[in-house]
């Protein structure tokens, strides 16, 4: 049990080391590498589904013959690797930190089906670590070349974004949130692939149009600032 | 007949009908109270059907009891599950309500209700018959449920662990195959339509606090639909439900909950207080407390009633009480000690107030040394006690709680202070003992002291001190101090009588002192030692009571008797005890403890009356002694193991058991057969004495293998059979043969070394040198000085000295003492010694008498050194003394060195030598110096019968 929890813990414990240097007080680190570094490290650790996935499942009774089969992403409800990687890198970061936004409400929403403390508190590290993360999407943007268009910083309060429309229907929402969490740690994993790209080709810059980009995976991922709000639970992008 | 059986049967059946018919219709016949505008809803979380509906025709204020009779079918009207009697008071204008839940999920079959009703009035008997049935209300939910394919009810339904629920899905498609899991686990339904299907579930068991999972899935596709089923625990009735006030102006009401329902928050039970007095009630905020505002002196008796209640249940405990009766008092404070002394103390507290009318009762606890003292305290405001008869340096805790005075509830929480006495002086002599040994004159005195105990150190015991008064020179006094935590300290008298006081000092005071005397004579008269048996629990010594007058005995032995250190204990015995046990931790099996009683006399003088000697528990030996072996022969050898202490072993020595392995086997007298652990056979001799370390095994065969073990036997066993020894005798002519020939060859080497030393006088006396004529210089004398022209010497004109003619067989050697008897006489021609200097010309004689051919040959030249010598006897030179010595004898040795063919004839006779000793007897004119004089050869006469044996002889002859 000991080494469960810690094995929970750890990740996150790494991560908050990790944004101790990133703008939590509206300080950006100016040196690509090392927040280019943090940001793999942060992926790498984000997309295990030891973190979020595999203690929801238990909680909530799903580890079954039958049923684990069915906690799997809805095809589109993030985005797809291929759409990822055919995004310019200010694309790519603009589609991360808002779909990431998205997440953070539906975590919200999700805390409240987990009646145990201790599920709570994983909850509560996942976002927390999810909001550092936006933070260095938003710091990496402003240190790409013409950065006149840039993510905005997580605040680190609660979510003012209105939840998703519950479900009456408890096992139903069970079943979405256990494949929310999934296509999240796969998105998480997807991403961790385009960092990957960018390490091994640290020059190449894409130009692919984001519509063509987008018209797969991400075409309803809200881009603009000025459009931050949540989009309901079914307009997830797809 | 029969026809008019018939008329009669019809006629009867008839008038039956009609009878039937006027009933009816008179039974049926429109109620005026009537059930109407009848209302049917449901709830599907509730799986309720809610009914309503009212009864016209009331007039203004009429109140009247009604029974309505309503009934409820599934599926179709006739099929009937459910008819119930609901009786009420009805009232104008009045709207009834009715629900019924459903074991069945509403939605999962159609549901008809309809309903009559009847006056239940003692005003109005006439009435009492039913209405006519309202028409049926159909209840069908599926149409509204959706177009989706599939739908399991009830959704998230909250049912009590241990109930029995019923499961449904409705499927929009026929041909799908449908299958349901309850946790993972299929379930096995029943069909209600073909599209419905239900499960019954009994017993349901709680699982986990997110609730059952139940699903159903069509088999072919990836359709799935499912609920959760929230199973609660049985929600307990609080128990021990109290109120209290600790200030009578707020109540604190508590209990317990009982176990928890393992429910999710919002759906776990709340609590509510009522108190029916007031009419008042509050929403408690937790589980297991309540807070209840008191209302200032207006009330003093309560009644609450304490409702837990969930979803399923509820459940409700009630108490009364008098607020004046449940008085809790806050704890005191302000704990405090003053004028803290040795053995007193005064403790001051405070109490909280509580009304201007209460007087509280304090109780105060006070613990230290193990012990418990306890007070009790009459306290308005502030609590003051005395603590008295404390020990010093003893840390106590006191604790102080109060209680209404006037009507007991309950104590107050404690409140403890510790405090720690002040240090006295010790009271006890510390307990003194000695061990004396006398070392190159001198008493060497080791005194041991045991601590103090706390009650007896009063304080931190900080030194010793020791004060040795000299009783015969009472003015000599000698004091030592020996900082704590010292148990001991070792003092050097002399012969005197001396007397040791010690005492414990403390930062207060000093102890009474420990007195003992030590005399010169350490007294450790030779007592005999007797053998004491040891148990687990310890040794029983007795001894002989004293004639004369004792104050008291002291037993001491070493708890490690082992150890250079041997941590001495003792004991203090009354003056009229004869016997003690003696028992210590530090007791092991197999080591030997060694007591000694002593006797104190009234002079305070120690005197050693028994020793004691034991084992609290013999063990077997674990070694055999290290034997040597000696003193072998052919028929015996001797064993010895002088080095095995008797007094180091785990158990008192009896013997020892000797063993010999033999291939004979046979043991002789005073042997017995033994077989060892192994089935080897062996003899085996027992030794009783446990000092015999020495054994001489006899009756051995010469030339024999033989193993041997000695090894101790004690009255718990013997030693180990370990290792056996193997020796072999030897020959038995061997040791003769030794002693013969050892001796002899002893004794040959000696004489070979003797004549090896004496060689030179052995040769002279046994084998000397003949001296060869030739090469005498006598001859060259002769020829140079008298007669230069060589003539034949006429015999008749020699004047021999001496002549010796020997004539020996060949063969027959002489010994040594019959050449010596024979006395050969020589002649001595050479000149003396001492003018013997350098090279120079040899003086010959020339002798006609032999051959002339013989004497030409001869050498007769100078020689001018002598010869060299040859290598055997280079040794010889090498020491100065022998030089002249080695040099003459060389150099004669050489004149010998003749060939064996021209030494064929016998000579006669030869000039004496001047050297011979004699010099008067020198000619007058003596020959010139000549380094050597030798014998020409002279001729031989022909004695042919003598050639023979004079040629064997002519070896022995030598010249000095």
């Amino acid at each position: 049990m000991q080494a469960q929890l810690l094995r929970r813990t750890l990740p996150s414990l790494v991560l908050g080391l990790l944004f101790l240097s990133t703008p939590a007080m509206g300080v950006c680190l100016d040196k690509y590498q090392e927040l280019f570094g943090q940001l793999q490290k942060q992926t790498d650790i984000m997309q295990r589904t030891s973190l979020l996935l595999d203690p929801y499942i238990k909680s909530q009774g799903l580890d079954k013959d039958g049923l684990k089969e069915h906690c799997r992403e809805h095809p589109g409800a993030f985005p797809s690797k291929d759409a990822l990687q055919r995004l310019s890198r200010r694309e790519f970061l603009r589609a991360l930190h808002t779909t990431l936004g998205s997440v953070l409400h539906r975590l919200t929403a999700l805390q409240r089906d987990v009646p145990k403390a201790q599920d709570l508190e994983m909850l509560n590290r996942a976002k927390q670590n999810i909001r550092g993360f936006r933070n260095n999407i938003h710091c990496m943007a402003q240190l790409l070349p013409d950065s006149s268009e840039t993510t905005e910083p997580t605040p680190a309060g609660p979510a003012t974004s209105p939840s998703p429309t519950p479900t009456s229907d408890t096992f139903q929402r069970r079943l979405e949130g256990c494949r929310f969490l999934h296509g999240y740690h796969r998105f998480m994993h997807s991403v961790g692939q385009v960092f990957q790209e960018w390490g091994e080709s640290p020059s190449r810059s894409r130009r692919h149009s984001p519509r063509r980009g987008l018209r797969k995976g991400v075409r309803r991922v809200q881009l603009s600032r000025r459009n931050k709000r949540l989009p309901p639970r079914g307009q997830l992008p797809r | 007949p029969m026809a008019l059986f018939s008329v009669f049967q019809t006629t009867f059946l008839l008038a039956s009908l009609s009878l039937r018919t006027y009933q009816s219709e008179v039974w049926s016949e429109p109620l005026p109270w009537a059930p109407e505008s009848l209302k049917v809803s449901i709830n599907s979380t509730r799986q309720c059907l809610h009914l309503q509906w009212s009864v016209h025709n009331l007039a203004y204020h009429q109140e009247l009891k009604m029974v309505f009779q309503i009934e409820i079918s599934r599926i179709k009207t006739s099929n009937v599950i459910w008819v119930e009697d609901y009786s009420t008071t009805v009232k104008w204008n009045q709207v009834l309500h009715w629900s019924w839940e459903s074991k069945l999920p509403l939605e999962c079959a159609k549901h008809f209700l309809r309903m009559r009703s009847a006056v239940d009035d003692a005003k109005t008997p006439e009435q009492r018959f039913w209405s006519n049935w309202s028409s049926w209300e159909e209840v069908d939910v599926q149409n509204s449920l959706g177009h989706e394919p599939l739908f399991v009810f009830p959704k998230d339904k909250l049912v009590e662990e241990g109930s029995n629920v019923t499961i449904c899905y409705v499927s929009r498609s026929q041909q799908n195959n449908i299958s349901c899991y309850l946790e993972g686990v299929r379930m096995q339904g029943e069909q209600l339509g073909p599209n419905v299907s239900m499960f019954n579930l009994n017993h349901v068991a709680f699982i986990r606090e997110t609730g059952t999972n139940i699903y159903c899935k069509v088999d072919q596709g990836d359709g799935i639909k499912g609920i959760v089923l929230f199973v609660s625990k049985v929600l307990e009735e609080p128990k021990d439900f109290s109120c209290e006030t600790q200030d009578l102006m707020t109540l604190n009401c508590t209990w317990d909950p009982g176990r928890d329902t393992g429910l999710l928050k919002q759906l776990s039970q709340s609590y509510t207080l009522f108190e029916s007095f007031s009419g008042k009630k509050t929403l408690c905020k937790h589980k297991s407390w309540c807070s209840w505002q008191v209302a200032p002196e207006s009330q003093e008796t309560y009644n609450f009633t304490l409702t837990a209640e969930n979803y399923l249940r509820k459940r409700s405990v009630y108490l009364l009480f008098n607020l004046t009766h449940r008085v809790h008092p806050k704890a005191p404070f302000n704990v405090l000690f003053k004028n803290v002394s040795a053995t007193n103390a005064t403790m001051t507290w405070k109490v909280h107030t509580i009304g201007n009318y209460y007087t509280l009762l304090c109780q105060v606890d006070l613990y230290g040394e193990g012990k418990v003292t306890q007070h009790n305290i009459s306290v308005k405001v502030d609590g003051e006690h005395l603590f008295g008869g404390l020990e010093p340096d003893t840390q106590y805790m006191a604790q102080v709680r109060c209680a209404n005075a006037n009507r007991f509830w309950k104590w107050s929480e404690w409140t403890c202070q510790n405090f720690t006495t002040a240090e006295a002086a010790p009271s006890e002599a510390p307990d003194v003992w000695r061990n004396v040994k006398s070392v190159q004159g001198d008493c060497v005195v080791t005194l041991f002291w045991k601590p103090l105990s706390k009650l007896q150190a009063n304080g931190k015991i900080l030194f010793y001190n020791i004060v040795i008064e000299n009783l015969d020179r009472s003015s000599i006094s000698k004091l030592l101090s020996i900082p704590a935590p010292a148990n001991g300290t070792e003092v050097i008298l002399d012969q005197c009588l001396y007397q040791i006081h010690v005492t414990a000092n403390n930062s207060v005071g000093t102890s009474p002192a420990s007195v003992i005397i030590v005399s010169g004579d350490p007294g450790n008269t030779e007592v005999e030692e007797e053998r004491v048996k040891g148990t687990e629990d310890g040794f029983s010594l007795s001894w002989k009571p004293q004639p004369r007058n004792v104050t008291g005995y002291v037993v001491d032995w070493c708890d490690h008797p082992r150890d250079p250190l041997c941590d001495l204990q003792w004991k203090n015995l009354g003056p009229n005890t004869t016997s003690t046990v003696v028992s210590s931790g530090a007791f092991r099996p197999g080591v030997r403890y060694n007591f000694r009683i002593y006797g104190i006399s009234t002079e305070s003088v120690p005197y050693l009356l028994e020793k004691k000697t034991g084992y609290s528990q013999e063990l077997a030996p674990s070694d055999n002694p290290q034997v040597v072996m000696s003193n072998l022969t052919s028929h015996s050898f001797t064993l010895s193991w002088k080095d095995y202490s008797t007094e180091s072993q785990p158990s008192f020595i009896q013997g020892y058991h000797v063993y010999l392995k033999s291939k004979a086997g046979q043991c002789h007298s005073g042997w017995e057969k033994a077989v060892l652990s192994d089935d080897a056979v062996c003899c085996k001799y027992k030794i009783d004495n446990p000092k015999q370390k020495t054994f001489v095994v006899e009756n051995l065969q010469p030339e024999s293998f033989y193993e041997f073990l000695v090894t101790p036997y004690t009255s718990v066993g013997e030693g180990p059979h370990g290792a056996f020894t193997k020796v072999t005798t030897p020959d038995e002519y061997s040791p003769i043969l030794i002693r013969i020939i050892l001796p002899m060859v002893f004794c040959i080497l000696l004489l070979m070394i003797i004549c090896y030393l004496k060689s030179q006088w052995m040769k002279e006396k046994c084998y000397p040198d003949i001296p060869d004529p030739y090469k005498s210089s006598v001859l060259s004398l002769i020829k140079s000085k008298e007669n230069p022209r060589l003539t034949i010497m006429n015999i008749k004109d020699c004047v021999p000295d001496s002549i010796e003619v020997l004539n020996k067989q060949e063969g027959t050697r002489k010994s040594l003492t019959e050449t010596e008897s024979t006395k050969p006489t020589y002649l001595y021609l050479l000149p003396t010694e001492t003018s013997y200097s350098g090279p120079g010309p040899c003086i010959c004689f020339e002798n006609f008498t032999y051959n002339q051919a013989a004497s030409d040959s001869a050498s007769c030249g100078h020689v001018p050194v002598p010869p060299k010598a040859p290598p055997s006897q280079l040794g010889l030179l090498t020491s100065p003394e022998n030089l002249p010595k080695s040099l003459e004898k060389n150099y004669m040795n050489s004149l010998g060195e003749i060939p064996a063919g021209e030494t064929s004839l016998n000579y006669v006779s030869q000039l004496a030598s001047p050297t011979s000793g004699d010099k008067s007897s020198l000619p007058t004119n003596p020959p010139e110096p000549a380094l050597c004089s030798e014998y020409k050869m002279q001729m031989a006469i022909p004695l042919a019968p003598w050639k023979e044996n004079w040629l064997s002889s002519q070896r022995i002859y030598k010249t000095y």
